[in-house]
C-alpha cells in the first residue's frame, strides 16, 4: 500500500517536473559524470564539436560529481530523464535494464558499422540480446613497476608464474616488498583476484563465476585462491595494507620499499604526482599462470545510454553514432589519457596509453572488472571476503564456503 | 436569571468556549505534521518494504519493481553472520559506552575546585564533545594509523631502526609490525568505541559540573560534622542528589551508543569484513550504499533495530511519567 502511495508521488513528481523543464524539440539533454579537469574537458571538446556539426539542436549538459551521479540515476531515470546519460556495461547496467530504464541501442550499432569497429566490447554492451549503449572510453590493468628498481637488479619483466615468483625471491633478497596494495575500500583486491582467475582459468570461467554459475569451492576457483596464496608467501604485500587506500599505496612503491602495483591505468598520474619520473615506472602484462590459456585482460569501459523516458531519442541516437566515431574516440582519449574503443581510432604517444592499446587490442576477451562483473551484494561479499582471505590465508575455504552461501542468495 | 439568558442567547463562540482545550492541539499541528510525514510514515513504509525484495528502482512508467516475499527478509537474517556480528556489536557499544558515566562523574569532581584559571581547563575538557563527530573519527583513524599515526610512531621509536634501502631512500626495518588496529577484526569494533568515548565522556562531565553546582551546600556540611569524608560523603550524600543528572547522561549516553554511525562510517565503513558493522551501518550498507540496493532486506533490518529501540524508548518514556505523576 505504501508502496503504491510512493509510486503515484513518483510519477506526480514526474508529471510536474516535465512540464517544468518542458524541452522543446531540438533540445538535447545530456548527463555526464566526471568534473575531474581531464575528462570534463575531454567531454566539454566533445560536445562543442557535436554543437558545430549540428547546429539545429540544442545541447543542455548537466555534469556531475561521479558519486552523486551514482546516487542520482536512479532518480532521475523515472522522474526527470535526460535523453542520454553516461553509465557503465556489464552487471552495472543490468539493474536499469531490467526495468525497463535503458532503450536498446541495436540500430545505431547497425547504421554505423559498429559490430565490426566495437567487437571486443561487444559482449559486455549486451544483455537479454540487444545493444544497450555505446562506449566511449576504456583503460587497461596490469603491472607497473618500478624499473629502476628491476635493472639495478638485473631481472627482465617476468612473462610467466615461475618468473614472477623467482623475481619476487630476488626483491626480496635486497630487502624490497615485492607487491604494494591498499586494500582499505576493498576492490584493489579484486583486481588482483581477476588477473590470477582469468590467468589460472581463462575468460570464461571469470564470466561463469560472476554470473554465479560456478561456485566458489569448485576445484578451479580454488585453484585460483592457492595461487594467490602462493603469490602472498612467496611474493607478499605490504604491511597494514587494510588500513590503505589505493593512493596511500602509492607511499612505498614511490620510495623504493616495494616495486610492483597490480593497477588500472588512472594510477599513472599518482605515481608522477608522487615524484617517480616516466624512466624510473613501466608496465607488463600479468604474467601467464596456465600455459597455454588465451590472455584475457581487464577494461572497464565508460558509455553511453539513452533512457527510455528520454524525450528527444533521435537526436540522443545521433549522439551516440557521433561519440563513438573514430576521430572523435581519438581526440577525447587522448585528452582523457585512456584508450579508444574503436578499432580505427589512434591512440596517443604516451607510453602506457601505447603498452595498454597493446595489452587490450589483442586480449582474447575483455572482464569489467569484478565489481561490474557481479551483482553489488555479491560483489560486496566476494571483496570482502578477498581482504579476509589476504589478511590470513588459513581461512581460505571458509571465506569460500561463506561466498557460497551468498552466491546462493544472490542469484535465486 | 436575565442575564444567563442573553448569555446563552448571543453565546460565546464554540472557539471560544473549548479555547483551552483546542489552543494546545493548534500549537502542535506544525509539528505532528512534520512528525507523521517525516516520522511515523516512514517507520511503517520501512516495515511494509521489509516484506519486498527491491532494488530501489521503477519503471519507466513510475510503477515499483518490488516483488513481494514475506516473512524471506526475516529468515534469511536468521542465518545472516553479519547480522549477528552487527547485533553483538551493539552490544557491546551500548555496555562500553556507559563507562563514560562513572569517568565523566570522575573529571567532574576534579574539576569542581576553585582553582584560577579553572574554566579555562573545564572548557578543555569539554572541548571533544564541541567537535563533530566526524572530525573525531578522522583524527583517530589518524591516531591509530601503523604507518604515520601516533601509534605507528611510537612503534616506530620503540621496535624499529633506521636504514637505507635498495634504492637508497629512507625506509624502517621493524623487529615486528606494529598493530594495526582498525584493520584487525578483533579490536577495531573496541578502537572505534575508545575514539566515541572521548567526546561522550565531555558529556557526562558537562552534566555533572551543572549537578554539582546545585548540591546543596548544607547537606555537605551537616554530613561533614557527622564525620562523612571520601567514599562515603560521595555514596551516600553527594550522589543521591546528583540522581537527576545521572539519569540525563544514562539516557544520553545510551542515544550515543546507537548513534554510532558516523564514526563508523568515517574510521572503518564497518570493515574489515563487515566485523565492526553494527545495526544502523549494517542497513546503511545494504540498502542505500553503492554495494547495497537491497532495499527489502535493509528494511527488515531497520525493523529489528527499531524494535529493540522501542523497548528502550517504552522504558524512557514510562519512567517520564512515573516522574511526573509523582511532581503531581
Amino acid at each position: 500500500m505504501f508502496l503504491k502511495f510512493k509510486s503515484t508521488v513518483v510519477a506526480a513528481l514526474a508529471a510536474t517536473t516535465l512540464m517544468g523543464s518542458a524541452a522543446l524539440a531540438g533540445d538535447l539533454v545530456i548527463n555526464f559524470d566526471d568534473l575531474n579537469p581531464g575528462p570534463k574537458k575531454a567531454f566539454d571538446d566533445a560536445v562543442a564539436k557535436f554543437k558545430a556539426e549540428n547546429p539545429d539542436i540544442n545541447v543542455i549538459v548537466n555534469n556531475n560529481d561521479r558519486e552523486a551521479h551514482k546516487a542520482a540515476i536512479r532518480n532521475f531515470l523515472t522522474a526527470d530523464a535526460p535523453d542520454v546519460t553516461s553509465w557503465y556495461p556489464g552487471n552495472r547496467m543490468a539493474p536499469f535494464v531490467d526495468a525497463g530504464l535503458f532503450q536498446p541501442v541495436d540500430d545505431v550499432w547497425d547504421a554505423n558499422g559498429f559490430h565490426d569497429d566495437l567487437a571486443a566490447i561487444k559482449p559486455t554492451m549486451s544483455r537479454d540480446g540487444k545493444i544497450w549503449g555505446v562506449p566511449y572510453s576504456y583503460y587497461q590493468w596490469g603491472i607497473y613497476y618500478r624499473k629502476d628498481i628491476f635493472d639495478k637488479l638485473g631481472v627482465a619483466e617476468p612473462t610467466t608464474w615461475a618468473e614472477l615468483m623467482s623475481t619476487c625471491g630476488k626483491l626480496k633478497e635486497v630487502g624490497v616488498t615485492p607487491f604494494t596494495i591498499g586494500t582499505k575500500f576493498l576492490w584493489t583486491a579484486a583486481g588482483v583476484f581477476d588477473y590470477i582467475n582469468l590467468r589460472t582459468n581463462g575468460y570464461d570461467v571469470h564470466n561463469d563465476l560472476t554470473a554465479g554459475k560456478i561456485k566458489y569451492t569448485d576445484p578451479r576457483i580454488v585453484q585460483t585462491f592457492k595461487n594467490w596464496e602462493q603469490m602472498i608467501n612467496e611474493c607478499g604485500f605490504v604491511d597494514n595494507h587494510a588500513s590503505m587506500s589505493w593512493q596511500d599505496a602509492i607511499a612505498p612503491f614511490a620510495n623504493g620499499d616495494a616495486a610492483m602495483y597490480v593497477m588500472g591505468n588512472f594510477s599513472v598520474g599518482g605515481y608522477k604526482d608522487a615524484g617517480l619520473t616516466n624512466d624510473q615506472i613501466d608496465f607488463f602484462q600479468f604474467p601467464e599462470i596456465t600455459a597455454g590459456m588465451p590472455r584475457a585482460e581487464e577494461a572497464p569501459a565508460d558509455a553511453f545510454f539513452i533512457p527510455t523516458n528520454a524525450k528527444n531519442p533521435e537526436d540522443a541516437k545521433k549522439f551516440l553514432a557521433f561519440i563513438a566515431r573514430p576521430d572523435i574516440q581519438t581526440e577525447m582519449n587522448k585528452t582523457l589519457g585512456q584508450l579508444p574503443i574503436n578499432s580505427k581510432a589512434e591512440v596517443g604517444d604516451d607510453k602506457f596509453i601505447q603498452e595498454g592499446f597493446a595489452t587490450v587490442s589483442t586480449a582474447a576477451g575483455l572482464a569489467q572488472f569484478y565489481d561490474r562483473d557481479a551483482p553489488a551484494a555479491m560483489a560486496k561479499a566476494g571483496m570482502e571476503g578477498f581482504q579476509e582471505f589476504m589478511l590470513d590465508t588459513s581461512k581460505m575455504m571458509s571465506v569460500l564456503e561463506r561466498l557460497d552461501q551468498v552466491q546462493e542468495e544472490v542469484y535465486k | 436569571m436575565a442575564i444567563t439568558d442573553s448569555t446563552t442567547r448571543t453565546g460565546p463562540s464554540w472557539f471560544k468556549r473549548n479555547k483551552l482545550a483546542i489552543a494546545p492541539w493548534l500549537f502542535m499541528i506544525p509539528a505532528l505534521i512534520f512528525f507523521a510525514i517525516y516520522v511515523v510514515l516512514p517507520i511503517f513504509e520501512s516495515i511494509s518494504l521489509s516484506f519486498y525484495s527491491w532494488n530501489g528502482l521503477y519503471r519507466a512508467d513510475g510503477s515499483s519493481t518490488a516483488e513481494w516475499v514475506g516473512w524471506d527478509n526475516y529468515v534469511k537474517l536468521w542465518s545472516d553472520d553479519r547480522f549477528w556480528t552487527s547485533l553483538g556489536n551493539n552490544v557491546l557499544w551500548l555496555v562500553l559506552f556507559m563507562l563514560a558515566v562513572p569517568l565523566g562523574l570522575f573529571i567532574a569532581l576534579f574539576l569542581n575546585q576553585t582553582v584560577t584559571g579553572m574554566r579555562f581547563y573545564k572548557s578543555l575538557f569539554f572541548f571533544p564533545f564541541v567537535i563533530s563527530q566526524v572530525v573525531v573519527g578522522l583524527i583517530f583513524g589518524w591516531f591509530y594509523n601503523p604507518d604515520f599515526g601516533v601509534v605507528g610512531s611510537v612503534w616506530k621509536a620503540l621496535f624499529c631502526e633506521e636504514t637505507v634501502n635498495f634504492v637508497g631512500n629512507v625506509t624502517f626495518k621493524c623487529s615486528s609490525t606494529p598493530p594495526d588496529i582498525l584493520s584487525s577484526a578483533e579490536f577495531a569494533t573496541y578502537g572505534i568505541i575508545a575514539a566515541g568515548l572521548w567526546p561522550q565522556i565531555a558529556y557526562c562531565m558537562i552534566l555533572y559540573l551543572t549537578g554539582l553546582n546545585n548540591v546543596a551546600a548544607d547537606q555537605i556540611e551537616a554530613a561533614r560534622l557527622d564525620g562523612a569524608k571520601g567514599w562515603k560523603m560521595l555514596w551516600y550524600v553527594v550522589l543521591p542528589q546528583l540522581k537527576p543528572a545521572t539519569f540525563i547522561a544514562v539516557v544520553v549516553t545510551v542515544i550515543g551508543a546507537l548513534r554510532s554511525f558516523d564514526m563508523i562510517a568515517i574510521m572503518t565503513q564497518g570493515g574489515p569484513y563487515g566485523s565492526t558493522n553494527v545495526l544502523a551501518y549494517y542497513m546503511y550498507e545494504t540498502a542505500i550504499s553503492e554495494y547495497g540496493e537491497r532495499y527489502g532486506y535493509g528494511s527488515a533490518i531497520a525493523t529489528v533495530l527499531f524494535l529493540i529501540m522501542l523497548v528502550y524508548i517504552s522504558y524512557f518514556l514510562f519512567r517520564m511519567y512515573q516522574d511526573e505523576k509523582e511532581a503531581r
